[in-house]
This record gives C-alpha cells, structure tokens and sequence, in this order.
C-alpha cells in the first residue's frame, strides 16, 4: 500500500474466509536487476526463478486482508518455463485452503504466475500460520 | 538428443550447502523490492512480529535453494520445466547458519509423456537439526532416458 494511502484492506476474519475466493490480480515487470538481486541472494548465478522472492500468493493476499502477520509453514513450487527479464508478469491468486491444526489457524494460498506472451511460468502454494508469535514462544 | 540419464532408487543428490547472510536475505527481500523493515530484514521487527531474537531467512530462501538442489542433479534443461518441490519448514534459519540440503531418489513412475522422478528433500543445520523437509519431483521426457528393452 502506497504511503499515505487509505488502508481499504478487510481484517482478516479466518471463520468467514471462503476456500476458492479470488485475490486480486496484479501485474509487474521482471527486470534484469531483479534476476540479479535474486541471484546474489541465493548464492546461484542459474537460479531462473526470481518469482520465488516475489512471494506473488501472500502478496495477493495482502492486496485484500490486513492480519497481525503470519509465518510460512510449507510451501510447494512448480517449475513450467523461467521468466525472461524485460517481461511483465501477471499473477492470478486464491485462498486455496484453511485450516485448524493444534488448537492453530491456517491459511493456504495459491498463485499462477504468467508472462505478457501468455506462457505459463510457474506455481506455488503456501500455508501459513497466522499467530506468527508462535515461532518466538518455540524457538526463541 | 545428447546423452541419457538414469536414474534408480536410492541415488543421493549431491548435497548443497548454503551459509545464510544478513546481506544474502536482504538481497533476497529487495529483489522484489521489499524495501521497508520485516521480519526477514529488521531485529526491532523479528522481535515484535514473530517474538524471536533477531532476524530470520524467509522460508522461501529454503525453498529456492530445495530448488537448486533438484536442478543440478537433473539439468535446468529439464527441471526449469517440469520440476517441482514443497518443503516444510520445521525450525527458523537465521543470519550465521549454514544449512546443507540432500535428496535421495525415492521413486520412478512412468507417466504419458516420460517418467516422474521423486526425490525426498531433507536441510539440515550445522548443529544436525532438521530446519525443513520435504519432496520434489521431476517430469523426466522419456526422450532422455534409456531406450526401453
């Protein structure tokens, strides 16, 4: 949310969450300092998929809900064919699942990532926890 | 077509080991152009967000270093299209820590269009706790394999 900007975003509520709700949609351009930054960052001058750090499924999210934050769980990615710099890349996300474990709130998110040429580029799913103090209570 | 691969049961990835910097996660963070303080980037944050003692490498680093480790061992020319992981992760990785990342091959299943290979994904730190775990496949087109009998 741009600075300055009315937060128009809903509170999370988790019991009225809907599985299959639609995030809203955006679009970015994958530029080469990009690919480059990403690279530096994971130590792999190959690493063809900077989409990883976009983090495009809780972005999604966060374009419509507004939480106390959260931690990622699991999160599972599928390789289709590497984003090429200098093209935009649209994202099409949704609450993929939710649920209750150990007394504990879920969320599941999912996001297709596909360039301006129409070519599908990747998938990727995440759970996570929404009571992100967790993480300090049990590991310190 | 260049030369086959194979692949049985019980092969070991070679490990890969990745020691995890301040710099390296905000790098990581930035490359999206996450610019501001988070969890991943600040200790004021860390501490207030997630109540732990400084920062900590987003779970999507561990993931793309999962990634890494499938691509080398079956070529960015087939797991760029057709590979896939999903790791949980189990403790924080923080500034300091090295985590090394191993496969093993679990399966072969053939498919319309090749062969599915499965792979178990374990990172580990350098006192040996597991910090994620996990799978991966990868669609391997039968035009890279061995002719069959």
């Amino acid at each position: 949310m741009a600075h300055g900007a009315e937060d128009v975003r809903k509170p999370l509520d988790w019991d009225k969450l809907e599985i299959g709700e639609a995030l809203p949609s955006f679009s970015y351009l994958l530029t080469q300092d990009m690919v480059d930054e990403f690279r530096a960052g994971v130590m792999d001058p190959e690493a063809a998929f900077p989409t990883i750090s976009h983090k495009v499924d809780i972005n999604a999210y966060h374009r419509a809900y507004k939480d106390v934050g959260s931690v990622n769980a699991r999160c599972a990615f599928y390789c289709y064919r590497p984003p090429v710099p200098g093209k935009r890349i649209t994202v099409h996300a949704w609450i993929a699942d939710k649920y209750m474990r150990r007394g504990k709130t879920y969320i599941c998110t999912e996001a297709v990532s596909v360039d301006e040429d129409g070519h599908l580029l990747d998938r990727v799913v995440t759970h996570e926890l929404k009571q992100p103090a967790e993480v300090g209570k049990k590991w310190g | 077509m260049g030369i086959s691969r194979t692949y049985a049961t019980g092969d070991k990835l070679a490990p890969l080991a990745k020691s995890i910097t301040q710099e390296a996660i905000n790098r990581f963070e930035g490359s999206a152009g996450q610019r501001g303080p988070s969890q991943f980037t600040d200790e004021a944050t860390a501490r207030a967000t997630l109540g732990t003692r400084g920062t900590v490498a987003s779970g999507r680093m561990s993931l793309t270093f999962a990634v890494e480790l499938m691509r080398r061992h079956f070529g960015a020319d087939v797991f760029n299209r057709g590979g896939m992981v999903d790791v949980r992760f189990l403790r924080p990785v923080r500034p300091g820590d090295t985590v090394t990342f191993e496969g093993t091959l679990t399966g072969i299943a053939k498919e319309v269009n090749g062969s599915r290979i499965s792979v178990e994904i374990k990172a580990t730190n350098l006192k040996g706790e597991t910090t994620g775990a996990g799978s991966g496949t990868c669609l391997v087109p039968s035009g890279f394999l061995p002719p069959e009998e």
